[in-house]
Order: C-alpha cells, then sequence, then structure tokens
C-alpha cells in the first residue's frame, strides 16, 4: 500500500535542479537537498527567491529543465506522471496548499471544494462525507460550508484551503506561506495542526519568510538566496543565530533587531 | 465633468447590476416553496411552463402562466419589486426593437385599426405585438424565477442530469466562480487608481491607465488560468472530474412536478376548447 515507508532512501532528492519560467526567467538556480521521511523542513527566503518554484517541482506539478528531483527513488517527468498508478500513488501522497488561496478554491462551494481531492482520488462517498465532517469539527467551518469561495476572508480562505489538502490525508505537506494573512490566534491554531500531523509521521515542507514561526514548524531550515540557490541550511536556532546570513538574504533589515529579540523571546528564563 | 461622472457613475451600475443579478444568491437561501424543491423537478417545470409559451395562441394563457409565475414568487418570500424589476427590465428593449415595429401595416399588413400618414396600425399587428410582450414577460418571469429560487451551481450540476456533460458544467461553474474575481478585481483597481491618482484624472491619463489595466487583467487572467489548472492537477485531477452528487427527490417534489404537468394540460385543454 505505502511503498515510501519500505524503501529505506531519502523522501525526495533534488540534485542540481535548475528552473527557469518560460525559459528565460531563472528562479531556481542548481537546488541541492534531501528530504526523509518524516521530517519538518522549512524554506525561508525573500519574496521572488524560489520558494514557491521549489514546491511546484516537488509536487510534479513543473519540472526541472536541468537536474533531477526523485520522489521515493522514482524520477520525476512528465513521462512518469503518465503512469496512472504512479498519479494516483502519488496525489494521495503528496499535498500542496497553494500560496494563493484564490487559485485552490476553484469549486462553487466550499464543501464541493473539500471532496474535491478525495473525489478525484477515487474514494468512496460516505467515507469523503465523514472526512469532511471531521475537517468541518477541527477548523469550524460549519458555517462556511455552502457558501463559495468568493465570499470568504483571505484568512477563512486559507483555512479552507488547508482543510481541501488534509482531506486526502497526504503523508507529505508542502505548505507555502501558510500563515500569511491570519491572524495570531488562528495562526497558533495552525501550527498546532502542524505539530499534531507531525506527530503522527507526517513530512512536512513549509514555504515562509516569518521568521516567528520557524522553531515552532521546523527541525531544519533552508535558506533561499538571492542568487537563486541555497544558501544556507541548519536548525531553526543555528539559522535565527546568523544574522549576517539573514542580512545578507533580505530576512531581517541592517536596522532592526528582529532576529535578536526573537532569541530573547524564545530563550528559557534561568 | 458632468460627463465624466455619469460615466463613472454608469460604470459602477453595470458592475453593480451585474453582480446583483448574476451573482446574488441570496433569495436562493430563503426557506421559501420553491427553493425546497429539487433543482432538476424545478427545471423541468420550467421547461414544461417555457414550452407552453412558445406554443400557445392565447393571449389568457400567457396572462396565467404570468400569474403564476408571480404567485410562485410570492410564496418563494421573493420580494415583489425585486421580482418585478428583474423580469420587466428587459420589456423595454424587446418593445422598441420589435413589439412597436410589429404593430405597423408594413410589418403585419390588415385591417388598419388607427393611421397617420402613411402609417397604419394594424389590428393584427396590434395582436401579435402583444404576444410578443407577453412571451417575453411570461417566459423571462419563469426563467427568473427558477434562477432566484435555485443556487446557481445546483442549477449547473442539475443540468447533468440532463445528459450534459460533467465537465462542460465544471468548467462552466469556474467561469462563473472566476468571472465573480475578475469583477473584484476590475473594481477594486478602479478604487486602487482613484486613490493613487485622485478623482481629477485626465481623461486621456485615464484612458490609458484603464487600457493597461485591461492589459494587466488579461495577463493576470492567463497566470491565473495555469495556476487553478496547476491546483486540480495536484489534488489528483485526470481530466474527468468526479462529483458530490447531493439532489434528492422526495414525494413533495413528484407531487409538484405533477401539478405542473396538470395545470399545462389543463390549460391547454381550455384554450384547445375555447378555440374549437
Ligand atoms: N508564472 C511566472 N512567470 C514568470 N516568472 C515567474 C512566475 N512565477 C514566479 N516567477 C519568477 O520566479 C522567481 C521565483 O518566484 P517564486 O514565486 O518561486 O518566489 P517565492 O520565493 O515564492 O516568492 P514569494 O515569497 O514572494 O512568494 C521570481 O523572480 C518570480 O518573478
Ligand atoms: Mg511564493
Amino acid at each position: 500500500m505505502k511503498p515510501l515507508g519500505i524503501t529505506g532512501g531519502p523522501l525526495f532528492e533534488c540534485r542540481d535542479v535548475h528552473y527557469a519560467y518560460q525559459g528565460r526567467i531563472p528562479a531556481l538556480r542548481g537546488i541541492d537537498m534531501t528530504l526523509s521521511r518524516g521530517e519538518r523542513i522549512a524554506f525561508l527566503g525573500a519574496n521572488g527567491s524560489g520558494k514557491s518554484t521549489l514546491l511546484s517541482l516537488l509536487d510534479g506539478l513543473i519540472f526541472p529543465d536541468m537536474g533531477t528531483i526523485l520522489y521515493a527513488g522514482r524520477v520525476l517527468t512528465e513521462a512518469a506522471f503518465l503512469d496512472e498508478a504512479f498519479t494516483l500513488e502519488f496525489r494521495k501522497n503528496v499535498g500542496l496548499v497553494f500560496q494563493n488561496p484564490d487559485v485552490q478554491l476553484f469549486c462553487p462551494t466550499v464543501r464541493e471544494d473539500i471532496a474535491f481531492g478525495p473525489l478525484q482520488l477515487g474514494m468512496d462517498e460516505t467515507t469523503v462525507k465523514t472526512r469532511l465532517e471531521a475537517l468541518v469539527e477541527t477548523f469550524g467551518i460549519s458555517p462556511l460550508l455552502d457558501r463559495s469561495p468568493h465570499q470568504l476572508s483571505v484568512g477563512e480562505k486559507r483555512k479552507v484551503a488547508f482543510a481541501t489538502v488534509l482531506a486526502i490525508d497526504p503523508h507529505v505537506l508542502l505548505l507555502d506561506e501558510p500563515t500569511a494573512g491570519l491572524d495570531p490566534l488562528t495562526s497558533t491554531h495552525l501550527i498546532e495542526m502542524l505539530a499534531t500531523a507531525a506527530g503522527t509521521g507526517k513530512t512536512i515542507v513549509t514555504a515562509t519568510h516569518d521568521l516567528h514561526i520557524l522553531e515552532d514548524i521546523a527541525d531544519k531550515v533552508y535558506v533561499f538566496g538571492q542568487d537563486r540557490r541555497m544558501a544556507a541550511c541548519g536548525t531553526p536556532a543555528e539559522i535565527l543565530a546568523d544574522t549576517a546570513l539573514l542580512q545578507a538574504n533580505n530576512l531581517i533589515h541592517r536596522h532592526s533587531h528582529h532576529a535578536r529579540d526573537h532569541r530573547l523571546m524564545r530563550t528559557p528564563q534561568v | 465633468m458632468a460627463g465624466k461622472d455619469f460615466a463613472e457613475r454608469s460604470i459602477r451600475g453595470a458592475l453593480t447590476f451585474f453582480r446583483e443579478a448574476i451573482f446574488a444568491d441570496e433569495t436562493a437561501g430563503l426557506p421559501g416553496v420553491l427553493q425546497s424543491l429539487d433543482p432538476r423537478v424545478k427545471i423541468v417545470m420550467v421547461l414544461l411552463g417555457l414550452l407552453l409559451v412558445l406554443f400557445t395562441r392565447s393571449l389568457a394563457v400567457l396572462g396565467v402562466l404570468y400569474l403564476l409565475s408571480v404567485l410562485l414568487a410570492a410564496v418563494s418570500r421573493i420580494k415583489l419589486g425585486s421580482f418585478l424589476k428583474r423580469t420587466w427590465i428587459f420589456i423595454p428593449l424587446f418593445s422598441l426593437l420589435i413589439a412597436i415595429p410589429a404593430m405597423f401595416s408594413f410589418v403585419s399588413p390588415g385591417e388598419s385599426i388607427l393611421s397617420a400618414g402613411a402609417f397604419h396600425i394594424t389590428r393584427q399587428g396590434v395582436m401579435s405585438a402583444g404576444f410578443f410582450v407577453g412571451r417575453v414577460l411570461a417566459s423571462v418571469s419563469l426563467v427568473v424565477l427558477l434562477s432566484m429560487t435555485t443556487r446557481h451551481f445546483d442549477l449547473l450540476k442539475a443540468l447533468r442530469c440532463f445528459g450534459i456533460p460533467h465537465l462542460f458544467v465544471m468548467v462552466l461553474g469556474m467561469c462563473y466562480r472566476y468571472l465573480y474575481l475578475f469583477v473584484e478585481m476590475v473594481e477594486n483597481t478602479h478604487r486602487a487608481i482613484k486613490s493613487r491618482v485622485g478623482s481629477r484624472i485626465h481623461y486621456r491619463k485615464g484612458q490609458r491607465v484603464v487600457a493597461w489595466n485591461i492589459a494587466h487583467l488579461w495577463m493576470r487572467s492567463y497566470a491565473m488560468n495555469e495556476q487553478v489548472y496547476h491546483a486540480m492537477v495536484s489534488r489528483g485531477f485526470r481530466g474527468e472530474p468526479v462529483a458530490l452528487d447531493r439532489f434528492r427527490t422526495r414525494p413533495r417534489d413528484w407531487c409538484w412536478l405533477l401539478a405542473a404537468v396538470a395545470v399545462m394540460l389543463l390549460l391547454g385543454y381550455v384554450e384547445h376548447r375555447t378555440r374549437a
């Protein structure tokens, strides 16, 4: 059923991945990265540094111009997705929450949107309905169910977008700036849910430029440089302590004490 | 200055009307009689009504159908004013283009009942103009009634039961959903321009801004199109959509359908008898 667990190797492996939009707007220039099962990873980078692009590549929506991406030992190419069995397997196991919820919510009602993924992946209607009810419960979105996504606030859209992916119950969650536009309470709630998900063994990759949530969502951080390559990789604590690195990559302003304040805030009082 | 204000007001008015007429779903959520029926049954009822409108040769039948639709609107908790507004809005246009010319002898030759110089209004002409307005009014009322008492997407989904392919219905549904987004974008950009350059923008410059905006909108919709497709693929879409079907016909749906058929037959019969 889940061959991922059986193969001992990394879940995702990127080798010298290059990608350019329309063949001329470079977005990634040589990314090397491995991702193991159950890991929590953050992609940290300024605007336009290629985080969303890498997530799309990992989700098999676009394919590298140069270099390779492997998923459970299999190279992700357009041809690989012609294999129906593989596609089904991959889509069931990997879910992407898009940065723009308006893109993600394309169905006329919230209910249909949440049911969309499971139904496409061949789940039967009763299971879909049970899942729908469970998700509605956790997210507290029952009043929104029959509304059209265009009638929701940004935060509500984000919640629903997240629910549409959780409905598939994938093993790998790819999240593109999940906390952008959320109020502190909802944002905390979301982070708690991610922690729960990680507790059940899910692999979670989050793209963000929010330094505050870094320690809560990741064990390992990849920093995206302005040169469209990986600038650094380390634990959240290491990355947050490296003020020079964060400055060089436009993640904090030279005069801000953001990172330091953050460290102070988090350090347990002794 | 006044001219520009007028243009601006009409654009805004058009957008509001568009939004209200096409996207308003509020009346569909009211606990009225028609709202509680299965959309498929409603579609069949309206189709029956439309057939009768098309084939009847009696003004009285058209009148009865029109009264029925007003009555149904009333029991479905639709405000009479907004129902009438939506149905009568088409009448002036159609009258001007078709009904009024039809009254004259050069369109409908026949027995003259009023003449002014070379222009003769004929009895046959008045009759056919009356029929025309009556048909438009009755059929528009039926369709407006259907659209005001049914969630638009349910309407689309119900089409699927009449053999229209699911993919087509889904694409329609998405068009509908994103159309709204674009109406909103147009409004927002308009507001953004105003807040940036103030309302006293030079006419020429305004034109350029608008042109640029339209180009931008196209580009955005193109990029969005691709992203939406990705979002679908990411959740397992493989060209043939699967959807949740939650229409249920209950006994009362069948009762209404039977009643509708009975009324249509009765009207047809009465018309036949009075003619014979
Ligand atoms: N559809 C597209 N067409 C052309 N260029 C694009 C497209 N999408 C992204 N780019 C470009 O690719 C680069 C990387 O974009 P990407 O969206 O991956 O960045 P990001 O790190 O997600 O940024 P953000 O934090 O703003 O979301 C940017 O320079 C961007 O201009
Ligand atoms: Mg991004």
